[in-house]
């Protein structure tokens, strides 16, 4: 297992935009946690004078100010946290809910098997976008409501993808030795199976992040997601979305953000998915 | 194909039924009524109002009212927009949505396939690296971003196209190259890894080795077989498309079933809701339908059935 980490590592290693973009996630996390400690002006104080609201970019502050005097590279920094960390913990719960769920499925068989996936049919037969709205909307427009609208979404693949690997696991001989041994179920599924069909699921994992982040800010930015004084890339947008025609900068800092981080972590999806089936390497 | 027509209408029913009853329970869970936002209104204007639209009932005979209502097809009143029915809304917006997305959706499918099969096909090269980093791109791109860029580009900082509202063929430009630009980034990179895949099969050595050159080889032998796994992700785009991308249609202030969704929604406005998820139901229902006769047409071998 160990060689095999190694090896993908070094793959991905040799894919130049999935090096870079790794290097790109690396920092712009680090930025997220580096947050913590220290910045030079919070967030929320502003200076509201007629010489500091709606700045443009200049060295004093170098994403400009918006409209309360407040330093617009403190927000994105500060956005990052919220944005990075929806990103992740959806993926997170995705992945433990959909391997949960899609190992069930595929492990047990049956009339188990198929009610479940009807289940997931019926969860796609409806726009992502419109369930996340009406979630939302029902759990509560705070973070922890678009954390589980979010949640919520992203375990169907997941549970297609593992269900899939696991019926294909359950004929091979290695299963079928462990079960003839009389591990028990939990075991074979852990400690057997698990391992072996985690290299797509980790693939769809990283492409969650990037998807979770989208829909966050794009929710935020039709007001029907985070709303102030919470800050998130999509709220930081979506503020500067009024003042789009006056003061570009409001909108163009946060949705580069946005775009680099998910442009990354989709780069940083296809090396992994690249570097874990060689077959398709570029 | 006639008893597979009456088989995925048959499927379809169930399918309406628990869509339309999970979201009537998803809506009235939702904390919130359609009144509230009128918050200065007296007790008993709003018990009347609710008196009115049966609000007042027990949820379970609301839902058999509405479902009662639905097989006649009424879809229902609007409690926001007085005086017009929800089946007078979905007949002004639909038509707008439906010109839309259609158009997007040709602009997706002529710009995407093309650039992913040609990067399929050049592998390796710079061709295949650009054009995989500008779909990459794409699909990393917010729609409101790439429509605050093209808001600000090409309507406030060169003034050649209108930005908002819907009146003109001019007005289509902005919000369908929008709306296109995701689905035709994604449709990119599934074209170019179908190819991948299907370039590697035996039967494509075979054609190349008795004499076809490599262009037909791809037109005739490739792309066709390459062209299922699009031909499944473009039910659901199609689908979602058409719906209306509530981003777009917010963004570019158009009166269609996006905008009046997510209105509805911030308005409690039950029916409106309803209906407008149904209407998406029934799309996905009848694109995958005409995916699975269009699998027959790439490849007959495959039985359309179920």
């Amino acid at each position: 297992m160990k060689k095999v980490k190694r090896d993908v590592f070094s793959r991905l290693k040799r894919i130049p935009t999935a090096h870079f973009s790794m290097w790109v996630v690396g920092i712009i996390c680090l930025i997220a946690l580096l947050s913590y400690l220290n910045v030079p002006l919070t967030p929320y104080s502003f200076d509201q004078t007629s010489e500091t609201v709606l700045l443009g970019p200049s060295m004093a502050h170098w994403m400009g100010t918006d409209e309360l005097g407040r330093d617009v590279l403190t927000r994105v920094i500060y956005g990052s946290r919220l944005s990075i960390s929806i990103g992740i913990i959806t993926a997170l719960v995705g992945f433990l809910v959909g391997t949960l769920y899609g190992a069930i499925a595929g492990y047990v068989g049956g009339k188990v098997d198929s009610v479940l996936m009807r289940i997931v049919d019926i969860a796609y037969s409806l726009p992502d976008l419109l369930v996340m709205i009406l979630l939302g909307v029902l759990i509560g427009r705070g973070t922890v409501g678009i954390l589980l609208a979010l949640a919520l979404t992203s375990w169907r693949g997941t549970a297609r993808l593992v269900r899939a690997q696991f019926i294909q696991l359950k004929n091979e001989e290695f299963v079928e030795a462990a079960r003839a041994q009389g591990q028990n179920h939990l075991l074979i599924v852990l400690k057997h199976m698990l391992p072996n069909s985690l290299g797509p699921v980790i693939v769809a994992m990283t492409f969650t992040v990037p998807a979770a982040i989208l829909s966050e800010s794009t929710l935020s930015f039709i007001g029907l997601g985070l709303s102030p004084p919470a800050c998130s890339w999509g709220t930081l947008a979506s503020d500067g979305w009024r003042a789009l025609r006056t003061h570009p900068h409001l909108i163009f800092f946060p949705s580069s953000f946005i775009f680099m981080t998910v442009l990354a972590f989709n780069f940083l999806g296809d090396g992994l998915r690249d570097a874990i089936d060689p077959r398709t390497r570029i | 194909m006639f008893a597979f027509l009456v088989k995925r209408i048959l499927y379809a029913i169930p399918v309406l039924l628990i869509v339309a009853s999970l979201t009537f329970v998803l809506v009235r869970i939702v904390p919130g009524g359609p009144f509230d936002a009128e918050r200065n209104l007296p007790k008993e204007i709003v018990a009347n109002l609710e008196a009115k639209y049966n609000l007042n009932k027990p949820v379970h005979e609301q839902y058999f009212l509405y479902l009662g209502r639905l097989v006649k097809g009424d879809l229902g009143v609007s409690y926001k927009y007085a005086n017009r029915t929800v089946n007078d809304i979905i007949g002004d917006a639909f038509p707008v949505s439906l010109q839309l997305g259609l158009v997007a959706l040709v602009l997706a499918i002529c710009i995407g396939v093309p650039l992913g099969a040609l990067a399929g096909v050049n592998r390796g090269t710079a061709i295949d690296y650009i054009s995989m980093f500008i779909s990459t791109s794409g699909i990393s791109l917010p729609s409101f971003v790439i429509g605050a860029g093209l808001i600000f580009i090409m309507g406030i900082s060169l003034r050649i196209l209108p930005v908002a509202l819907w009146e003109s063929p001019q007005h289509m430009i902005l919000p369908a190259v929008t709306l296109a630009f995701g689905p035709a980034a994604y449709l990119a990179r599934l074209t170019r890894a179908s190819v991948l895949e299907i370039l590697e099969k035996d039967w494509v050595r075979t054609a190349r080795s008795k004499g076809l050159s490599k262009f037909s080889t791809v037109v005739k032998h490739v792309l066709r077989n390459a062209m299922i796994p699009v031909l499944t992700v473009l039910g659901p785009i199609t689908a979602s498309l058409i719906t209306g991308s509530f981003v777009v249609e917010y963004i570019y202030a158009i009166p269609g079933m996006g905008r009046f969704f997510i209105t509805a929604v911030s308005n409690r406005d039950y029916d409106l809701i309803m209906a407008t998820t149904l209407v998406f139901s029934i799309l996905l229902l009848i694109t995958n339908t005409l995916v699975d006769i269009g699998y027959k047409f790439l490849d007959p071998r495959m039985e359309v059935d179920g």
